[in-house]
């Protein structure tokens, strides 16, 4: 049971990495993927009807942590208390600059929701560089909560524009996205690697201590394994409903 | 851990839970009205006739405010999840092994999908065939339901903790079906749905009311809402005071008062020593509070009846629409004072007869808990502000302004156009 929920808390990170890691990548990037506030309309639409289907693998990721290893809850979040609040505040402002640019119409307004957006994006990307490089070096027996990876870990953060740009390339405007032919970035390669790292992350952590004693175990082992299925069908239709290259800007 | 760190985590907590709390209760109603509305308006669709256009637009209208409401009720919730470990880490230590599996079920089986089929149905307005469109407003809402029932499991085991052992100072789970049959956790779900539909039911009818008062026109989309949402109100208001009423069976003798409170403060103190175990006074104001409320609500419910079999009647009475128009904050003040009623009333205890708050915080330090409690009581404050004057300037407009569900490539309606900042 418990190897089976570190399987799927490895699958449910690597999932979100993977698909929110590429909308991330693009907040960041804003201001160079799109010239002027109508563009950066467009680059937000380019990833706006998947960014709510890829945040909640982290919070189904969460959900793992919780219900069958609570013991590792006070190691990622007490322990490394800072690098969480980062990672939380960069999450809601940036949602809250998504969620709010497009219902107001003023040039100030887009001006600051797209500030929240980048700004929201690069705290969760360090915050995100951050976690996994303090994991790592926990795991090589290099002290637990804050060491050195915390800050080692940083330069990390640029997987993620690497990515974002990989994701940019065939959802943007065919003029949008000529501009970006010279960036080395292939969407599929970046995943791999984003995929892997909170493999290499967590290989170090003590899983049987810290797992939920019990039924909580099962419980939450077996719903994640029964419903992974349905859930990946449901991220299979929200990319085939929105596939190919954004043309117009949408709600957000 | 100063008792200083420990108040503010306490009070970080409420703040977040009270403002989560705040626009979920709307998120729920307003997801199941919603839902109604663009049935409606898809199986007219299919007839033809006049009425297909006004329940499209009804739809899109509190569709969009919805939406607007559903984006604070995501993020506070977030931040709710992340600060169970930040702060209360002698929580999930002693008792995570139970109180995380709902929890658990709740992301995974619950919001995963709710989030997603609603970034489907956001963005998919125009792309998706309509049956497919509306199936996808419905699992929005039954799973927002589910979403609720979960995180009322994980509550009620706290109020009333059951189907557990402890081993070695850990609680693990041992009977599943007693954990999410918890009388606590069924009833108060039960509680809190119609509490959120007489929240949406009360939000609808007073911002048609707000309409109808200014006589701008859009009388028939008005009028309609109207119905809606005192419907909703007369069907509510009976079963949220049966299903809070019901609650009483199981509620913590401290809670109480009376010689079963003296009998289990004697119990208490034999077996964890001498404590506070009576909860504070603030719990019985929140009492009080909600149960006045109710019978306000109540008022307005039979005036509601009185009214709803004439429909033209709802055009009119200045006094009517500036009533339902002040009523609008009474459900979300019985539901905040409810709240303090349940949880106040628990303490000292995080889980009662098994954890005391004290125990569970986190061993942060006092500068980290000020730090994180400033932090996230600035951006709380500022979101909240923010998503209110967003929420009444859309109601306000009108369903002209409606930017939910325009065709792609299609420049938004007119009055979107008019600078206001």
């Amino acid at each position: 049971m418990e190897f089976l929920a570190v399987v799927m808390l490895a699958v449910f990170t690597a999932g979100y990495l993977v698909l929110a890691g590429g909308d991330v990548g693009v907040g960041m990037a804003l201001p160079w993927l799109g010239r002027g506030q109508d563009e950066r309309r467009l680059v937000i639409a380019s990833f706006a009807p998947f960014f709510l289907g890829n945040e909640v693998w982290l919070v189904a990721a969460v959900g793992i942590v919780v219900g069958a290893f609570p013991g590792l809850e006070h190691r990622l979040l007490e322990d490394l208390s800072p690098v969480a609040v980062v990672l939380v505040v960069g999450w809601v402002v940036r949602d809250m600059g998504l969620w709010l640019r497009g219902r107001v119409d003023g040039a100030g307004w887009r001006g600051g929701c797209d500030g929240a957006v980048v700004a929201g994006s690069w705290a969760l990307a360090l915050g995100w560089a951050s976690l996994l490089g303090s994991l790592v070096v926990s795991g090589a027996g290099g002290g637990e909560g804050m060491n050195a990876g915390s800050v080692l870990g940083l330069p990390l953060a640029a997987l993620f524009v690497w990515h974002g740009v990989g994701f940019a390339r065939w959802r943007l405007p065919e003029a949008m996205a000529a501009r970006l032919r010279g960036v080395p970035a292939r969407y599929g390669v970046s995943a791999v690697v984003l995929a892997a790292a909170p493999v290499a992350a967590g290989a170090g952590l003590p899983w049987s201590g810290a797992a939920a004693q019990g039924s909580g175990l099962a419980l939450t082992a077996v719903a994640a394994v029964v419903l992974l299925p349905l859930l990946a069908v449901v991220q299979g239709l929200v990319w085939w409903t929105f596939r190919g290259r954004v043309q117009a800007p949408s709600y957000l | 851990m100063s008792g200083d760190a420990l108040m503010l985590a306490r009070v970080q907590f409420a703040l977040t839970a009270g403002t989560h709390f705040l626009f979920v209760a709307l998120t729920l109603g307003l997801a199941t009205l919603v839902a109604l509305m663009q049935t409606r308006a898809t199986v007219w669709g299919g007839a033809g006739g006049s009425g297909e256009a006004v329940h499209a637009r009804m739809t899109r209208f509190w569709g969009q405010l919805y939406v607007v409401n559903y984006a604070v009720g995501i993020v506070t919730g977030l931040v709710m999840e992340f600060q169970f470990g930040l702060n209360w880490a002698g929580m999930s230590r002693t008792v995570g092994g139970v109180f995380g599996a709902p929890l658990a079920l709740e992301t995974i089986v619950a919001f995963f999908v709710e989030s997603t089929f609603l970034g489907l149905w956001i963005f998919g307005w125009e792309r998706l065939n309509r049956w497919v469109h509306l199936a996808l407003i419905w699992v929005v809402t039954v799973t927002a339901y589910l979403s609720a029932y979960f995180v009322l499991v994980a509550n009620g085991w706290l109020q009333r903790p059951v189907g557990y052992e402890m081993r070695d100072g850990r609680a693990r789970l041992t009977d599943v079906g007693a954990l999410l049959g918890n009388p606590p956790a069924v009833l108060a779900f039960g509680h809190v749905l119609f509490g959120g539909l007489l929240t949406a039911g009360f939000f609808v009818a007073g911002v048609s009311a707000f309409h109808l008062r200014r006589r701008a026109g859009e009388t028939e989309f008005f009028r309609r809402s109207m119905r809606v949402g005192l419907v909703t109100v007369v069907a509510s208001i009976v079963p949220v005071v049966v299903l809070g009423g019901a609650q009483f069976a199981d509620l913590q003798p401290t809670k109480l008062g009376g010689d079963d409170a003296d009998a289990a403060v004697a119990a208490f103190t034999a077996r964890f020593g001498p404590d506070d175990y009576r909860p504070p006074g603030l719990s019985e104001a929140g009492e009080a509070l909600m149960m006045s409320m109710w019978a306000l609500m109540a008022v307005l419910a039979v005036a509601a009846l009185v009214k709803l079999p004439f429909g033209r009647w709802l055009e009119r009475g200045r006094v009517f629409h500036v009533v339902m128009i002040a009523a609008i904050p009474l459900p979300y003040v019985a539901m905040l004072a409810g709240w303090v009623f349940r949880e106040v009333g628990r303490q000292p205890w995080m889980v009662y007869g098994v954890l005391k708050t004290r125990d569970a915080v986190s061993d942060t330090g006092a500068v980290a808990a000020a730090v994180s409690f400033a932090v996230f009581t600035v951006l709380f404050a500022v979101l909240v502000g923010v998503n209110v004057w967003l929420l009444a300037r859309f109601a306000r407009r009108g369903p002209g302004g409606v930017g939910l569900g325009v065709p792609a490539g299609a420049a938004p309606p007119s009055p979107a156009l008019s600078p206001t900042l």
